[in-house]
């Protein structure tokens, strides 16, 4: 098992979700973050005075997925995603050791 | 010190509460002193708690207030002695052949003053919602770290403001307005009547109604009260805006008893209670005295700068100005917060300024309304597209402190001043605030997180000189005693300014609002530079950059920060 961690534009969640949902995923988690990249911050204004916005809002989705899944997964959160603008954010693949489903006892690929 | 202050603080609340168990003075209710006959005139009028005596037909006056009731002249060398004699004697004959008239104008007479007060009471209820309104505005404008902070602050300036007020500060205020300045609207209250310093056309302080008891215990004076008190409270919330997010919670305590106790009151007697600022036109031939309508200067620029005193003596929050002098942004927190308690604020002042001819019998409300809303627009208007044009994108917090200010600039003229000059007025206000905070920011470097000093203070004086140039003549006729007949040889003339012709207005004008500054700067600064130096009022380093919610209140501002343990 792999774990999918993807940091997205906001706005791009609900279409990759679909996506996802779309190709067989069970389930994802989903916080809001803020981050920096090479898009960097960008000055503004507030009240005459200069500051920076140096952390711009990101959505981060966590899905777990059997290994044979992870490509069409990644490829799919990848053309759901991009918009071709700076910013369009990343995807971190890593390995999963176990996943138990708490109702059940469930383990492996049967929980996930 | 922080022990000592709340003990201080119970000892005053206890007193308060001794005090507020004597016995009420004996005023039966069915011993009207207004029916008295004229040989009683010298006895000390009585309060009427249960109001079963106030509004009669002394009360009943048509719509340019003449009165029905004439009363008998007395000075027999008048030269219109005869014509008012002969009115008196004509009154007489006709109130003897229909005394049924009579009986109808004692009705009229009390529906008048409940008219009033039921007006007085609803504006004042308005003016009392601004508190929430202030409370939004402020807390949005900072940094969410103090969010609680700024509740407290806002919460606890109306509750011990007012307990000030109440002890002492209406008497001190309004102790004496039946000498000079009378709110016949809501019957007179004629048993205010005494100075505690000064006397005559020279009054400094009030001396009657402390614990709105013994003579204030009257149905007209508590309405006045009530109307009052909630026009202090503005003053004293005013001060929040430019000391948050530093200030410890003992100190602000003690700026709020200060201002509720002294500071307003003693201006407000100046100007509001007969005092002799507003009788300079009595004493020296100024116009009509010192005038404030409503209080861009008795409430706003009171508090305005006692706000920019102890802003000063707090100093700056930390990083606020970096190497150089260089101006750092801490941006507001909450833009909805601000615009809706901005709107609250707008809301509120209709009570503010049309509320302030204690009466809805005087028609000017309608075009005091109409001025109130003017300014606010053209303030905000010019604001917004000053910031549009000098920074390339409009501010929202600047549009809003530009409504403000529009707001401010226009409560001491509202009444006073056509639309027209009124929405000039606005844009005054305008560019008066956003000049203001770039003033502070870049050359006094007086750190005013929500711009107080700038819309409340420089707003408040650039409304007391803009009545002294606007206005046009058209109300006020014998306002503070000045030209009840004829005013500039015209009859039925009332406050006029500058620019309608009466150059000495103008420079009463001009010199109320700078004495305003000095006092409430001059007072504030040297009761709390005095206090800072004998225990800092400012919090700890540690404390400003944590936040102040934690440290000082013991709980984070908003939900999702409390403490409680997750997914309880």
């Amino acid at each position: 098992m792999k774990k999918i961690e993807a940091v997205i534009k906001p706005f791009k969640l609900s279409d990759v979700k679909d996506k996802l949902m779309g190709l067989g995923a069970h389930g994802m988690t989903v916080t809001e973050v803020k981050g920096l990249g090479r898009q960097k911050g960008h000055p503004e204004l507030y009240r005459g005075a200069e500051y920076t916005i140096d952390f711009v809002p990101k959505t981060k989705l966590e899905v777990v997925v059997a290994e044979d899944q992870v490509e069409k997964m990644a490829e799919a959160i990848i053309s759901a995603a991009h918009t071709g603008q700076m910013g369009d954010g990343k995807i971190f693949v890593t390995p999963v050791e176990e996943t138990i489903r708490i109702r059940t006892k469930e383990l492996g690929r049967e929980a996930v | 010190m922080k022990k000592l202050f709340v003990l201080f603080s119970m000892i005053v609340l206890l007193a308060t509460a001794s005090f507020a168990d004597a016995p009420p003075p004996a005023a039966p209710a069915g011993e009207a002193p207004a029916s008295a006959a004229p040989s009683m005139a010298q006895e000390e009028p009585k309060p009427d708690p249960a109001g079963l005596a106030t509004g009669d037909k002394k009360d009943a006056v048509d719509a340019a207030g003449n009165a029905f009731v004439v009363a008998e002249p007395t000075d027999k060398t008048a030269p219109d002695y005869a014509q008012k004699k002969k009115d008196f004697d004509d009154y007489q004959g006709q109130a003897t052949k229909e005394p049924l008239a009579v009986k109808l104008a004692d009705t009229v007479g009390h529906v008048r003053i409940a008219t009033n007060v039921a007006w007085t009471l609803n504006t004042g209820y308005l003016v009392l919602f601004m508190q929430a309104g202030f409370a939004l505005l402020t807390v949005g404008l900072v940094r969410k770290k103090n969010a609680a902070h700024l509740m407290m602050l806002n919460f606890a300036a109306y509750v011990f403001a007012f307990i000030a007020y109440y002890a002492v500060g209406f008497a001190f205020q309004f102790g004496a307005v039946a000498v000079n300045a009378a709110p016949t609207n809501l019957g007179g209250t004629p048993t205010l009547n005494h100075f505690l310093l000064g006397s005559g056309l020279w009054g400094f302080l009030g001396g009657k109604g402390f614990f709105l008891s013994g003579p204030a215990y009257d149905a007209g004076s508590h309405v006045f009260a009530l109307f009052e008190v909630v026009f202090m409270e503005t003053a004293g919330y005013i001060i929040v805006g430019a000391i948050c997010e530093r200030i410890t919670f003992w100190s602000f305590l003690l700026c709020e008893i200060f201002i509720g106790a002294i500071l307003y009151p003693t201006f407000g007697c100046w100007v509001w209670g007969g005092g002799w600022l507003s009788q300079l036109g009595n004493t020296m031939g100024l116009g009509h005295g010192y005038v404030d309508f409503a209080g861009s200067t008795v409430v706003h620029a009171v508090g305005g700068f006692a706000a920019m005193a102890i802003s000063i003596v707090l100093g700056p929050r930390l990083g606020k100005f970096g190497p150089g002098g260089k101006v750092r942004a801490f941006p507001a927190h909450n833009l909805v917060y601000v615009v809706t308690g901005t709107f609250i604020l707008l809301f509120g002042w209709m009570g503010f300024n049309p509320g302030s001819t204690l009466g809805a019998t005087d028609l000017r409300i309608g075009v005091v309304a109409i001025n109130t809303n003017l300014a606010a627009v053209s303030g905000s208007a010019t604001a917004l597209l000053f910031w549009y044009w000098k920074f390339g994108k409009p501010d929202i917090t600047m549009a809003c402190n530009g409504m403000l200010a529009g707001l401010v600039a226009i409560t001491a003229p509202c009444a006073f001043v056509s639309p027209t000059s009124a929405f000039i007025i606005g844009i005054l206000a305008g560019l008066v605030v956003c000049l203001g905070v770039l003033f502070n920011d870049h050359v006094t470097k007086i750190d005013d997180p929500c711009g107080a000093i700038s819309v409340h203070g420089f707003g408040g004086l650039l409304g007391g000189i803009c009545l002294g140039l606007f206005a046009d003549g058209t109300y006020g006729a014998g306002w503070n005693g000045v030209g009840a007949t004829t005013y500039l040889g015209q009859a039925g003339r009332g406050v006029t300014g500058l620019l309608y012709g009466d150059t000495k207005q103008f420079l009463v004008q001009l010199m109320g609002a700078a004495i305003c500054a000095a006092w409430a700067f001059g007072a504030t600064f040297i009761v709390f530079k005095a206090v800072n130096a004998v225990k800092p009022m400012r919090v700890s380093k540690e404390v400003e950059l944590e936040g102040l919610d934690v440290p000082q209140f013991g709980l984070p501002g908003y939900p999702e920060d409390a403490p409680s343990p997750l997914g309880s």
